[in-house]
């Protein structure tokens, strides 16, 4: 109950002190919860053929629209956005748990282990999120697997650097050094005494992930090289839907409209607590 | 002398960097089913031909020696050859680099022209949170590539303005031309650049007006234009660099999804073709220029660090 | 005021100053007094908290944006700092005031060679033997090399003398020094001092000292200004202040210096913390802490009076001074 007292007094706040970022929160829950029990909305069902009429524009029947075999473009909107963040999250619970471990053992232990992981980060930074794509493509076959790959080899550097850095200075502090003459091994060192005074750093670094992850879904699937059909994503509609995009612009304006608000209430949230953990205080010259 | 010991290391880093990004590409390629000979020379070949491949890259050889020989070959230009077109991708890829230039510099121009200032007023005006600039930034940041594309060739088609959609003309045959067919995909690449752009200078810049240095500055009586110029934009620049280094990077690597988008035949199209016709030896060669010339980008900004900051490479603290 | 207001440079007349936080206003001043006399080095005392910073930063408006003059006036050199327009005061700030920084290496800009920093201090385009005299006078061993070294390649207490050399540039009228030797070696803060009060003689300048260096301060002094909730609760001579206080609270500081202590004794501790004032306090803000307190003291608000020379804020001011001090306190100077 107090904590979720302390919830409501931190909302009150944000939406006092941060009237975009609260929207950001507010739509990504729905988003979240719309993924969540789409299936079982009375929505229509994404997968019938010819529900409606072909490309018919957007009507009280069909909200989005119906796509070029006549299904209903809502639910199958609502289907991408379960794919979509779907997809995004498990790559970045990939990420986060190899990127913390990775930067979290460069941080601790410095020297040897150190220059491998910050090269390794160097390596795997210098290939350009889609162009691995193609490569993974390539090698593996385009589908879901090669999306979550492709999310957490573009993801895995930016998080290993944050990471390090912030354990560099973590390991520093007297509490650490405290730990280590008390005889605390370095396992347990960097689990009870390192690992939770970074969460700060690595909370922040997971929303830019995941909104990493959702942009590199969506282009990927719009290459054709992520989700197939007959499943939906984000991505996979807005490439179904540019075929058409003269004659029906409905399909891709809605696609892109939720897309973009997912990453938009993702990119806020973050902003909300980055500004939490250090905020920037304006000053003028005078 | 400072700025040879700061760089040595650093280039070597990058080095090292090169090689390992070539191993990764190594290993990946050894793991398309169909083996190395497609990749040179396409799926469609005599056995005659696979044998002298096999026998020219020493494929019944160890892996580490095989690797030493594609190594050298791609030292000596050698990418392999299309399968479609049968020349040597290397200069497929250096035709076509200019196209990808160009919107890379498109973009990156439009990214600071109006990153830079809006970043700048916004970190400057003494509010915590920007208003207008925020607001800009969350949505630049916000709209993917694929969707802004699709929203401006839709507009731009429909309503048909002097901008063009697809029908791409090569700058040296009608400038004004592939201007108008350049200046939408540039716009669309432009947009998160600015975004990016601008929240980096904001924060940067916000972040040193709470410096020492600057309460001194007021102190003394300095206009605050002054103080903006001379202490507060040297100090914020150096986030900014490296952001925009990496954006810049990103860009001239291929913007794959916009020039596939815009049917523009840049770097990016094309290496995506490859992928598409199964010629992978584009796919090799388009990775393996798109991390070089990351690397080489990275490495000039960290020639701008230490030309900003005469601490960067001092090794005075530390 | 133990010195008549007629020939002061500074002016500070019941000021309030209150920070905006999330809780709510907090003031940093409530209600302080005091005037700065024309050339004298005044030093102010006081815990962290006490208000001496956001007095000192007041005398050229260099307070956070939070920061709000609710009520009072400070006028400097017959300038109403408060009340002056943007131009007005950058003109204060740099043809009459200058302010020397606790930590000097922040407040020089890391990517400016000193020579150009110190050439916008003096202002137009000075050639770099103006530059270097200037460095000499701050007594810089190798002015010629300073001219083209950055901040980082100089020792904290070089960074020091260019910091003060940049805040007379322009033969201010007041100098403003905040803790100006506290992040240095212990072995150059006196040289740095005396460097300072030499430069204060040459320019005729008011010196304003922020410090809790007792020590320091009875070196350097005329007069000591100690701050207690945001008020200044005693002033006077130097001497006459840091032998004979009049104020509990100037007693507790100088019994807790290290430095007076005789072989074997204890330093006292000041018991408690300095008071959070959310608005005017209504009674004696050291009554929590005071060894002196009489009820009168949690229901009345001291104001200040002359006391055997000096002003001190204490309804028991004459008791204070008198006795010879409690157990506690003995033998504490």
């Amino acid at each position: 109950m107090t904590a979720l007292a302390a919830i409501r007094v931190r909302l009150g706040r944000l939406l006092r002190e941060d009237g975009l970022s609260f929207f950001g929160l507010i739509m990504l829950v729905l988003l979240v919860l719309l993924g969540l029990v789409g299936p079982y909305l009375p929505i229509g069902d994404p997968t019938r053929i010819g529900a409606g009429p072909r490309l018919s524009p957007p009507s009280w029947v069909f909200p989005f629209g119906t796509d070029e075999l006549g299904r209903s473009y809502l639910p199958r909107v609502v289907e991408g956005i379960r794919a979509t963040f779907l997809l995004s999250v498990v790559a970045v619970v990939i990420t986060a748990v190899i990127g913390t471990m990775l930067g979290m053992l460069a941080g601790y232990f410095r020297g040897f282990s150190d220059h491998l992981v910050a090269r390794g980060a160097d390596i795997l930074f210098a290939f350009p999120a889609i162009i691995v794509g193609l490569l993974v493509a390539a090698v593996v076959g385009p589908g879901q697997i090669s999306a979550i790959a492709v999310i957490s080899i573009a993801t895995i550097p930016l998080f290993i650097r944050v990471v390090r850095s912030v354990t560099l200075g973590v390991s520093g502090r007297g509490f650490v050094t405290a730990a280590e003459v008390a005889g605390a091994s370095s396992g347990r060192v960097m689990l009870v005494h390192i690992l939770p005074n970074i969460t700060g750093a690595v909370v922040v670094q997971l929303t830019y992930a995941m909104s990493i992850g959702i942009i590199i879904e969506s282009a990927l699937s719009y290459l054709g090289l992520g989700v197939q059909p007959p499943q939906a994503s984000l991505g996979s509609l807005l490439r179904e839907g540019s075929a058409y995009l003269t004659i029906a612009p409905w399909l891709v304006l809605s696609a892109g409209a939720v897309l973009s608000v997912a990453i938009m209430s993702v990119n806020l949230v973050g902003d909300a607590v980055r500004d939490g953990l250090e905020p920037l205080k304006g000053r003028l010259l005078t | 002398m400072r700025l040879i010991a700061y760089l040595l290391p650093r280039i070597a880093a990058a080095l090292i960097t090169i090689l390992g990004v070539s191993v990764l590409v190594f290993l990946a390629l050894r793991l398309i089913p169909g083996g190395y000979a497609d990749i040179l020379l396409g799926p469609f070949v005599t056995p005659e031909a696979r044998a002298t491949i096999a026998e020219r890259y020493g494929l019944d050889q160890p892996v580490v020696l095989q690797y030493f020989h594609w190594l050298v070959s791609l030292l000596q230009g050698d990418f392999g050859v299309s399968m479609v077109t049968r020349k040597p991708v290397l200069d497929e890829f250096l035709r076509r680099a200019p196209v990808t230039i160009e919107l890379a510099m498109i973009a990156l121009v439009v990214a600071l022209s109006f990153g830079l200032p809006l970043g700048i007023a916004s970190g400057t005006a003494g509010r915590s949170r920007g208003g207008v600039a925020r607001f800009i930034g969350a949505i630049g940041a916000s709209v993917p590539d694929v969707v802004l594309g699709s929203v401006l060739i839709f507009v731009f088609s429909v309503w048909s303005l002097w901008l063009r959609v697809g029908g791409y003309v090569p700058f040296s045959e009608d400038p004004v031309g592939n201007l108008r067919v350049m200046l939408l995909p540039g716009l669309t690449l432009s947009v998160f650049g600015v975004a990016l752009v601008l929240r980096t200078t904001r924060d940067a810049v916000m972040r040193v007006m709470t410096e020492g240095y600057i309460t001194a500055a007021v102190a003394r009586g300095e206009r605050p234009r002054d103080i903006i110029r001379l202490h507060v934009l040297r100090n914020a620049s150096i986030p900014v660099v490296t952001v925009v280094t990496t954006y810049f990077g990103f860009l001239l690597s291929g913007a794959v999804v916009v020039e596939v988008l815009f049917s523009i035949p840049g770097i990016g199209l094309y290496t995506f073709s490859g992928l598409l016709n199964r010629d992978y030896a584009i796919v090799q060669a388009g990775v393996l220029l798109a991390a070089v010339v990351f690397i080489t980008i990275n490495m000039l900004a960290d020639v701008l660090y230490a030309a900003i900051d005469p601490r960067v490479g001092a090794g005075a603290k530390r | 005021m133990s010195k008549g207001s007629a020939s002061a440079l500074v002016e500070i007349d019941d000021l309030v100053i209150a920070y905006d936080t999330p809780a709510g206003p907090i003031r940093g001043l409530d209600g302080a007094r005091l005037a700065i006399g024309q050339g004298e080095t005044l030093a102010i005392v006081g815990e962290s908290g006490s208000g001496k910073t956001t007095l000192g930063m007041a005398a050229g408006r260099l307070l956070p944006p939070e920061a709000r003059a609710e009520s009072g006036r400070i006028t400097v050199d017959g300038v109403d700092v408060v009340g002056a327009g943007n131009e007005e005061l950058r003109a204060l700030r740099r043809d009459r005031l200058g302010f020397i920084f606790q930590n000097p290496m922040s407040a020089l800009d890391p990517t400016m060679r000193i020579g150009r920093q110190v050439a916008r201090a003096i202002g137009g385009n000075p050639a770099v033997e103006t530059i270097a005299a200037l460095l000499r006078r701050a007594e810089l061993d190798d002015p010629d090399r300073v001219v083209g070294a950055f901040p980082h390649e100089l020792s904290g207490g070089m960074a020091q003398r260019v910091v003060i050399a940049m805040a007379i540039a322009r033969k201010p009228k007041l100098i403003v020094a905040d803790e100006p030797t506290a992040s240095l070696d212990a072995s150059i803060r006196e040289k740095v001092m005396v460097t300072l009060g030499k430069l204060r003689g040459e320019t005729g300048a008011s010196l304003v000292i922020l410090s809790h260096d007792l020590r320091l301060i009875a070196r350097h002094a005329d007069r000591v200004a100690v701050m207690y909730g945001g008020r200044v609760v005693e002033v006077g001579e130097t001497a006459t202040v840091l032998e004979q206080p009049a104020h509990p609270y100037t007693r507790a500081l100088i019994a807790a210096a290290a430095g007076n202590e005789k072989p074997g004794q204890r330093l006292e501790p000041i018991l408690g913390t300095p008071p959070v004032l959310t608005a005017r306090c209504e009674a004696c803000a050291y009554e929590p802490r005071c060894n002196f307190a009489e009820p009168v003291c949690a229901t009345t608000r001291p104001e200040e009076r002359d006391v055997a020379g000096r002003g001190a804020v204490c309804h028991f001011a004459e008791s204070v001074l008198t006795r010879a001090g409690s157990q506690r306190e003995a033998g504490a100077r």
